[in-house]
């Protein structure tokens, strides 16, 4: 081979992919321990990834460079891409084959998003949008040429660009509760494309900008009818939460249940009352459901919980089942207790999401960006 | 106090972008003798927890971190 070898580089869309088909790959995370411990990579299969920061290679550029596996590809990731080229570049120096660095920096990984398909109906299709750096999950309703989204991230763009491929518009933009750990993206798609907001009117009331209530009990539909989308009033991880059950049978079920936990009601300083609340849509709502209803989740908290298709769906049963621990608890003072046993700090930046998530407050996009990165600490319990 | 401490070095590394301050940092407390304090200003968020752990890793000592605005101000003593 001839000429010096070169650094390659590579998107968040295809650190993705390699980590989905399972690709034989290192990858070098070069950000600091600090950064590396509260936010990094995850996939669904195991994959070797090491953490030497850039600034060991640095000061001890053969040690760190030693610490560096040789004979795989090695993809390289740092917080903004300098330092990730800087190192890629030590690596190619010390004969390293086939280096890349991560475009944009960890922040495009932070916002990637994946649809997959969830399930086809006679007149419909729903996609679940996976966001692997913050485990949470949006969606998409399609039926003729409209698309309505649920709970969509701060990427507006994205989903504006998705629907477009699909040969459709984005006419609604459906929130199951105000988000506090993340920047929502549905007044980005009211302003960019015109979509109404359907939201809680228990969570967004005050909000800074228009929103249809979503009402307990009522139906909202496409232009040329389409699945049935019934308005399910939830409430306990926040007094608004709404479920929004498709075609009878596919439940978005916001922060209220996941796969494995449930959704928090300490968030908003009211543990007691919202526990209370949400004892009652657990006894009187979840154990009532059928059991093959198919609960989809806002968040995960480890990708063992996707199935073999890698869509984050569970049958009701299974998810009575992985939750055996907390569906069974039939009073109120247990699950009360239960409760106050798991709650832990909420991250500091969630009041101000919860603001900016009503319009009550704007940042600039910089700020955004921060505020929104890392896993969510939506879950009752941790595993 | 910070105020009184003798600066021996001063890094402007406003406007830099990582990895490029702390290898500025990395090359110029070398600079400067044992136990002297080098002042480096820089702009990238990214330092604010960068210096540190360079500091960690390395065992010069961050005496000092303030930040005004987007400038933030490190002053750093050599230790070895």
């Amino acid at each position: 081979m001839e000429g010096k070898m070169t650094v390659g580089a590579f998107s968040a869309t295809e650190l993705f992919d390699w980590l989905v088909n399972n690709e034989d790959f290192l990858l070098l995370d070069v950000r600091n321990d600090v950064e590396f411990g509260r936010f990094r990579v995850e996939g669904p299969y195991p994959f070797e990834m090491v953490n030497v920061p850039y600034f060991e290679f640095i000061e001890m550029e053969e040690e760190s460079v030693a610490k560096v596996p040789k004979g795989k590809k090695v993809r390289i990731v740092c917080a903004k891409e300098g330092s990730s080229k800087y190192v890629g570049e030590i690596l190619v120096n010390h004969g390293f084959a086939d280096v890349a660095h991560m475009k944009v920096g960890i922040k495009a990984w932070g916002n990637l998003l994946a649809p997959i398909l969830v399930a086809e109906g006679n007149d419909y299709s729903l996609y679940q949008f996976r966001r692997p750096g913050k485990a949470s999950l949006s969606y998409g309703l399609i039926c003729g040429k409209e698309m309505m989204v649920f709970d969509p991230a701060k990427d507006a763009q994205f989903y504006i660009d998705f629907a477009e491929t699909k040969g459709c518009d984005i006419t609604k933009t459906i929130e199951t509760h105000r988000q506090a750990d993340y920047i929502s993206g549905s007044d980005a798609l009211r302003r960019a494309v015109g979509a109404e907001i359907v939201a809680p009117d228990g969570d967004f009331q005050g909000a800074k900008f228009p929103f249809t209530p979503a009402v307990d009990g009522t139906v909202q539909s496409f232009t040329s009818g389409g699945p049935k989308v019934e308005i399910l009033h939830t409430p306990g991880h926040t007094p608004g939460s709404t479920c929004y059950r498709i075609d009878g049978k596919y439940l978005m079920t916001g922060d209220t249940v996941f796969i494995q936990s449930i959704g928090r009601p300490d968030l908003g300083g009211m543990a007691k009352e919202w526990s209370t609340l949400l004892f009652h849509t657990m006894t009187h709502f979840f154990l009532t459901l059928d059991d093959d209803t198919v609960i989809l989740p806002g968040h995960y908290m480890e990708w063992r919980e996707a199935d073999e298709k890698l869509v984050f769906a569970a049958s009701m049963a299974q998810v009575k089942k992985n939750n055996e621990h907390i569906y069974a608890i039939d009073n109120e003072g247990d699950f009360y207790s239960f409760i106050q046993s798991n709650m832990r700090p909420q991250p500091e930046e969630y009041a101000k999401i919860r603001e900016i998530n009503a319009g009550l407050v704007t940042v600039d996009e910089e700020e955004q960006e921060i505020m929104d990165i890392g896993k969510n600490e939506c879950a009752a319990s941790q595993r | 106090m910070a105020d009184e401490m003798k600066i021996s070095k001063t890094l402007d590394l406003k406007g830099l972008a990582c990895p490029m301050p702390v290898v500025k940092i990395s090359k110029g407390i070398k600079e400067v003798e044992v136990g002297e304090v080098v002042e480096a200003l820089t702009t990238d968020p990214g330092s604010l927890t960068d210096v540190p752990a360079w500091g960690r890793t390395t065992g010069h000592e961050i005496v000092e971190t303030s930040q005004d605005g987007e400038n933030i101000r490190f002053l750093i003593k050599r230790t070895s």
